[in-house]
Formats: structure tokens, sequence, C-alpha cells
């Protein structure tokens, strides 16, 4: 029950930074290697306005949100517009270069050390054999209506029509009167926003460290890729399927003995990178076929 | 100010940044793979040395050993190559990289953790510094000159072909399969250069030199000269390493120093790669 409740927890975390992902690849078809920079600069703000300047955690929040989404549009414009029509592997390195920078930033701002957003204690629940605190019980619902939420605006509204119309094609919706220029700039900023969100996720649940940025954007990209690329809901399963390898590699009993928790997300990578050897276009994914 | 010793430090520094960067040259240059794995081989190289080396094995040994376990994980990049797409390929490389390197920290009985393996012996005849200077600038010289033939020979042309238009090359009997394995093993062995040395040099294997920040410096070293092929990236890895190494003298405090140095090589690689984004990834010649 616990490895069912940590499962969710962290799954949470991984599936609102994979939907972010997802959404700019499927509609740019970019990969954006700064999106962990973006968690810890949402992460970090709110830190900074809650603890340092005392305001309302809403404010916080709220505050960490906003630069979340525009460090997201400065990185767009300064990051990816100018290459990302030229070759879209460019960006790869591009936003390699933007990781570097924002990681130097922050570790000038914030130093390095471990901050918290909430230093008080957290008031525990039990669900039957497992512990749960009530800030984790409020992120994974908070997470469900957030996934929801990207649903019905894919689904039922006209934004959503036109980034799933991009997706399927682009030029033919471009054809139909989709300025995708404009499209572009507003997923990436969403994708950014979500990162941010998922960085006050951890700063509220753990702890946040200026180290982490790279380390939750290959967890996040492993989970868009196993999940096959683009595909949204794929790679929300596939969060909360990582998640649930590196629960049940260190929470239970392999041979006679628990495994490291420093292990965790080495088991889930290797496990990763031998599924896409079997299966290289990921869980969900599908061969296209060229004529 | 600069002296004698920062001149030799200077001369070990860029003659082991030559012999890692010179073949992601021929991988990251020439063949626009987005292979991010050179410090996991690196990784696993530098302490297949050492390991056998500080448990009596004798330096030979070590470097076989280094070797072997290199080309078996340049043979698995390979494999990856082959079964993904380029970009799913960068980032499973990554992935890898930070796998192997959590297994380090975390197996502290075997690699010693964070801590790494320290007070690492010379190899006979490289105890003094000028020595050192001599050799590694040597074995770096032979290694570049050896790679400029190969880039400017079969493979090189091979590999652009393949860069500029797959299906055509392998149309043209270009095996992909056999140019990549070459390309990937030619770099191992240039991580097994680099890392025999380096070490011993500090006398100390320290995976905080492993990380993926140091891949960051090669990436940038190989856009920043990818224009002039071999020499090019070599001019480059050259005048980087000098300005990487003569930033400690800028009057800031240490602790700044650091997330200085982050934000200087990310501009730097931010501006190489806008200005060298038409050769970086040029668009495929339709006619």
């Amino acid at each position: 029950m616990q490895l069912l409740v940590n499962t969710l927890i962290a799954g949470s975390f991984a599936a609102i930074m994979a939907t972010g992902l997802a959404l700019v690849y499927g509609v740019l078809r970019v990969f954006n290697l700064a999106l962990g920079q973006f968690a810890l600069v949402g992460g970090y703000v709110t830190w900074w306005l809650v603890q340092p300047l005392g305001l309302p955690l809403p404010v916080g929040i709220l505050g960490g949100i906003v630069c979340g989404a525009l460090v997201s549009w400065l990185s767009f414009e300064i990051a990816v517009r100018p290459f990302y029509k030229r070759h879209p592997l460019l960006p790869l390195v591009s936003t390699i270069a933007l990781s570097q920078i924002l990681d130097g930033l922050i570790q000038l701002i914030f130093k390095e050390q471990t901050r918290s957003i909430l230093i008080r204690a957290k008031e525990m629940v039990h669900l039957g054999s497992a512990v749960i605190s009530m800030e984790q019980i409020k992120l994974i619902i908070f997470t469900v209506v957030l996934l929801s939420a990207t649903a019905w605006i894919l689904h039922s509204t006209s934004i959503g029509r036109r980034i799933r119309a991009t997706v399927a094609h682009s030029q033919a919706a471009e054809s139909l009167g989709i300025s995708s220029a404009l499209l572009h700039r507003l997923v990436f900023i969403i994708s950014g926003t979500l990162a941010a969100i998922a960085g006050i996720y951890v700063g509220i649940d753990q702890n946040l460290t200026p180290v982490l940025g790279f380390t939750i954007t290959i967890k996040a990209y492993a989970a868009l890729i196993a999940g096959g690329k683009g595909n949204i809901w794929g790679a929300v399963i596939a969060s909360y399927f990582i998640a649930a390898i590196e629960q049940l590699a260190v929470g239970i009993k392999w041979f006679g003995y628990y495994l490291p928790a420093g292990y965790q997300g080495s088991v889930a990578l290797m496990l990763i990178i031998v599924l896409l050897l079997i299966k290289p276009t990921g869980l969900f994914g599908r061969t296209s076929r060229f004529a | 100010m600069p002296d004698m010793n920062f001149f030799l430090h200077l001369v070990i520094s860029i003659s082991v940044v030559l012999m890692n960067g010179l073949p992601y040259g021929l991988i990251l240059g020439r063949g626009k793979i987005l292979h991010f794995g050179i410090m996991g081989t690196s990784l696993v190289s530098t302490y297949g040395i050492f390991l056998v080396l500080m448990n009596g094995g004798g330096y030979f040994l070590g470097f076989i050993a280094g070797l072997g376990i290199a080309i078996l994980l340049a043979l698995v990049f390979s494999w990856l190559a082959f079964r993904l797409d380029s970009d799913s390929f960068g980032i499973l490389t990554i992935a890898l990289h930070l796998a192997l390197l959590a297994v380090v920290l975390n197996w502290i009985d075997l690699t010693g953790g964070a801590m790494g393996i320290a007070h690492i012996p010379r190899a006979p005849g490289l105890g003094d510094p000028r020595y050192f200077a001599l050799v590694t600038s040597t074995v770096a010289l032979i290694w570049g000159f050896f790679l400029w033939k190969i880039d400017r020979g079969p493979l090189g042309r091979r590999l652009t072909a393949l860069a500029e238009n797959p299906s055509h090359a392998r149309s043209l009997g270009i095996s992909r399969e056999k140019v990549y394995t070459t390309v990937f093993v030619l770099s191992a062995v240039g991580s097994v250069l680099a890392n025999l040395f380096y070490p011993q040099y500090i006398g100390l294997v320290h995976p905080s030199d492993l990380t993926f920040y140091f891949m960051i410096m090669y990436i940038m070293f190989i856009v920043a000269g990818m224009g002039g092929g071999i020499p090019g990236v070599a001019l480059s890895c050259i005048l980087l390493t000098i300005l990487k190494e003569a930033i400690r003298f800028l009057p800031f405090p240490s602790g700044a120093l650091g997330p200085l140095r982050l934000i200087v090589f990310g501009m730097i690689l931010l501006v190489a790669v806008y200005l060298r984004r038409e050769k970086l990834f040029p668009v495929p010649r339709t006619v």
C-alpha cells in the first residue's frame, strides 16, 4: 500500500512534467533540455516569496507560476525560435546551453543550499497501512484536476482542436488558417508553466536543490520516449510506470536484501533503455510508413 | 599571477581535452550524431583503469581493462543509435550516463562513492610535471594527427555522406552500422587515453570530474570549432580550455566562480550554436 502511495506521489510530479513535454514535442517536434531548470525557477521563486518574504502560500505559488511562464517565454524567444524552423535538432543543443545559463543563475541567486517551501511539520494521515501527508494528498488531487483540465482543453475547446490539428498535420493545419507561430509560442509557455508547477510540487513535498534540474529533465524525457513521443497520455502512463519501477526497485527485498535508495533512478532508466531497445517506438508509439 | 607550473598545467589540461574532444569532433561535428554519452564512456574507462591499478593490477592491466569496458559501452551506444531516432538517442545517452554515475556514487565499497579513489600513483617516469606535460602533449599530437587523417580519409567522407543523407549514403553502399561503430570505438579509445593521464596528474579519480557539465564543455568545443574540421575543433579546445582555466583568476568570491563559469560557457555555447546553425545540422540538399 505504501508503495502504491509513493508511486502516486512521484508519478504525479513526473506526469505534470511529461504532459508539457509531450505537448511541445507533438506540436513543435523539438526537445527542450532546460525544462528541469524551469521547474527549479518555479520552485525557488515560490520558496523566496513564501520563506524570506513571508507572503502567503497561494501568493507564492502564483508568483512561481507567473515567473515560470515568463522564463519559458523568454527562453522560447532566445533559445528555440531562432533555431527550430531551421532544423528540429538545433534546439536540443541550444537548450543545453540555456540550461547551463539558468543553472548558473539559480546557483548565484539562491546559493547551493537545500530549500523547502513549507518548513512546518506536515500533518500525516493513515490510509490503511500507508502513511501520507495532507500536502501530498492535495498534490495528487491537484494533478488529477490538472490532467483532467488538460484533457478537456485538448478535446473540447477550439484551442485544443488547433493543437491537435497541428500535431496531426502541421502544414494542413496552417493551410486552414491556424497560426502556427502563435500556437508554438503558446504551447511552449504552457509546457514551461507546467514544469514550474511541478517544481513548486517538489518544493512543497520535498526539498529543492540547484543541481536537480538536469535529472528532472532526463527522467521526464525518458517517460516521454517510453510512452511514445508526442503521445500525451502515453507519457502520463509512462511517468507512473517509471515511478512504480523506482518504488519497487528499492521498496521490496530483492534476493534477500534491499537495494540502496541511490539506485532508484538508475534502475528505472536502465529498464527504459532496455524497453526501447526492444520497442524503439515506446509503449504507445506507432511506426510511421512513408511511401 | 600565472607561472611555469600554471603553464605546464595548461599544457596537460589541453592535451587531455584534445584526446577526448577530437574523436567527438568526428561524432558530433562530422557525423552530426547526437551522442551525449562520451562522459559516460570516460566514467567507466576511468574506474576500469584505476580500480584495477589500485587493486594491484598495474598500469598495463588497468589500461586493458579500461579499454575493454569503454569499447563495450561504445558498442552499447552503437546498438542504441541503430534502434532509436537521433533525438531519442541523444536523450538516452544522457540517461545512460546519469544511470552509470548513480551506480558509481552509490557502490561505495567498490568505487569510494562521492569521495572517489585517492592517492593514485603516477606511472614510472611521469613524476616530474615537465615530463608529464611532454608525454601527454606528444600523445595528444600523435592522436590528433591520426584523427585528422581519418577525418580526411574514406571514413570521414562516409560520415559526411551519412550526415547529409542517410538513404542516399546507404544506396552508395555505405554501412551506417560499420561507420558509427568505428567512430564510437575511436571515441572510446580517446576517452581511455584522456582518462589514463588526468587522474594520474591530479592523483585522484573523482566522480564530479565526470558529470554532464563536462559533456557540455565538449559539445561547446565541437560547435565552436566545427567549421574547421579537426584543426578547428583542436583550436576551439585550446582556446576554450585556456579561458576555462583563466576564469579562476577573476576577482570574484570562490563560491561565485562555479556558477559564473556555467553562465559564461552557456552563453558561449548559445552564441556558437547561433553562429553555426547552418553548419551544425544543415538542411539536406534536394537537387
